[in-house]
């Protein structure tokens, strides 16, 4: 990981924190461009990843560094932007008057050019004028991460952006993280519900008390096929390797075919309506990460 | 230079607030019940009240969580700024208060200068109370201004139980922004002016450690 560095956009070496919540040796490392996924369930330790990662949490061991500068350092805050599950903004004023205030942190003689970008970026242009306090929660969102992207950050990190949202704002909201991301700029984000980052995150880090436990592109991790039986009435105990769901019985097609999985249904005496083959979600990935960890 | 335009940038997003929201209306509902009551008292009183009781009704918007200390900015400067966002609406209404009674001269400078005082140091206590226990908390220094502060500890020292409570009641109205002590400000005492910088320096200092322990918490 340390050979890493110098060329990500952001990285956490051996990563140790024991409040709020606990981390325990976290190390990732995104390059730019790179949008990437944290999931796991409540009180694993995300949040306190991504305030590490953004500066705001500092580590009791290890290291973040974000492109090449310690996080939390002043040029660090130029680069990484952060927003947090609640976001507050004044409510008095309007969203271009608060980026335009949050622009000059940045310095620099273009703050409207900065905050006309970081709108379009977002596509909360139709925002600019509304007043903070009258936006809806999925409004807030876009805003906060507006003001995330605003001053040219190369790393973003939101903390729960997409969730408790509907599936509409979700993908309306994917649309410029993507946006984000093509411009090179790194993306790490949050999850309590995994389906919220399906179709969005290139690589997954799932953490379960503070470790990441399982950790891998996407596409790698949701390779696994799952054959789902949908039985006439629920069986008393299922086949070896089975296990029960709302409509029958399903296992994964790890070392052997959908053929002989059914031939163990029938074995069992089974009565099999339909059958299905699909591929395993992030969620039954968080879960089974979570539960092999046990 | 990097400070003070963290302190412009945070102003920015305190200023209109002051505008925009029921705090106007509830400073001039404060500076005509001090006027109406006051009518026949003594403009200095009236001064005082307006610049602490503005200053603790500014704090209670100015002293909230900011989104830009996910900016390059630092906690001392998001505090003067909401220090100042206190600060400068109680001045206004000490201001416009002093001169709806007609002090003229330099009488006029001596009793705004001694509101500004109150101000100055009270800003300075309702920030740090704010952000430490939230804006409710508020109310208590409020009436804590209202009552304990607007006399001398002796008035109130007696009717504590002697012994220990005894010294710890003089030791807090001793040391605790009041109304009677800034009164010496217009009579030019410079141990009153020191008074309430020093209470002004301590809610800054404290004010800006919570939004550092926000902004950046020691992971221990």
């Amino acid at each position: 990981m340390h050979a890493l560095a110098s060329n990500q956009a952001l990285t956490l070496v051996d990563v140790w924190v024991s409040s709020p919540r606990r981390l325990e040796g976290v190390s990732l490392a995104l390059v730019p461009g790179e949008v990437a996924g944290v999931v796991g369930p409540s009180g694993a330790g995300k949040s306190s990843l991504l305030e590490v990662a953004a500066g705001i949490l500092i580590p009791s061991r290890g290291s973040a560094v974000v492109c090449g500068v310690p996080a939390g350092s002043r040029p660090a805050r130029h680069l990484v932007g952060y927003a947090g599950r609640r976001a507050a903004f004044p409510a008095a004023l309007t969203v271009r008057e608060t980026l335009t205030s949050l622009a000059r942190l940045h310095g620099g003689p273009r703050q409207t050019a900065m905050v006309e970008r970081a709108l379009e970026l977002t596509g909360a242009g139709t925002l600019a004028d509304v007043r903070a306090g009258r936006l809806a929660v999925a409004d807030r969102r876009r805003i906060a991460l507006t003001q995330a992207v605003l001053g040219g950050r190369r790393v973003v990190v939101l903390d729960e952006l997409l969730s408790g949202l509907d599936p509409v704002a979700r993908r309306d909201l994917r649309h410029p993280l993507g946006r984000i991301a093509a411009e090179g700029v790194a993306v790490l984000i949050a999850a309590t519900d995994p389906s919220a980052l399906e179709g969005l995150v290139a690589r997954v880090f799932v953490l379960r008390e503070g470790r990441i436990v399982r950790a891998g592109v996407l596409s790698g991790l949701l390779r696994d096929r799952i054959l789902e039986v949908i039985l006439d009435r629920p069986p008393a105990e299922p086949p070896p390797g089975f296990r029960i769901t709302a409509s029958g019985v399903e296992t994964p097609l790890t070392g052997r075919t959908p053929e002989a999985a059914l031939a163990l249904c029938r074995a069992h005496r089974l009565a099999v309506r339909a059958t299905r083959v699909r591929l395993k979600s992030l969620e039954e990935v968080v879960l089974d990460a979570h539960d092999g960890a046990r | 230079m990097h400070f003070l335009r963290c302190v412009l940038a945070e102003w920015g997003l305190i200023r209109p607030q002051v505008f925009r929201t029921r705090l106007g209306l509830w400073l001039l509902a404060l500076g005509a019940a001090l006027l109406w009551l006051g009518r026949s008292a003594d403009p200095l009183t009236v001064a005082l009240q307006a610049g602490a009781f503005g200053a603790v009704l500014a704090a209670s918007t100015a002293g909230t969580a900011t989104p830009s200390l996910f900016h390059p900015t630092t906690p001392l400067a998001v505090a003067v700024a909401q220090w100042l966002g206190a600060v400068v609406p109680a001045t206004i209404l000490t201001v416009l208060a002093t001169l709806a009674l007609g002090v003229s001269g330099q009488r006029f400078g001596a009793v705004v200068l001694a509101g500004v005082g109150a101000a100055v140091a009270v800003a300075g206590c309702a920030l740090a109370i704010a952000l430490l226990l939230g804006r409710t908390a508020l109310v208590a220094l409020f009436l804590c201004m209202a009552v304990a502060g607007a006399a001398p500890p002796e008035h109130f020292v007696a009717m504590a139980e002697p012994g220990g409570w005894r010294v710890i009641a003089a030791s807090a109205l001793e040391l605790g922004p009041a109304l009677w002590r800034y009164r010496d400000i217009a009579m030019g005492d410079a141990g009153a002016l020191a008074h309430a910088a020093a209470w002004a320096a301590l809610g800054i200092v404290v004010a800006s450690g919570v939004l550092r322990r926000a902004d950046a918490r020691a992971g221990e």
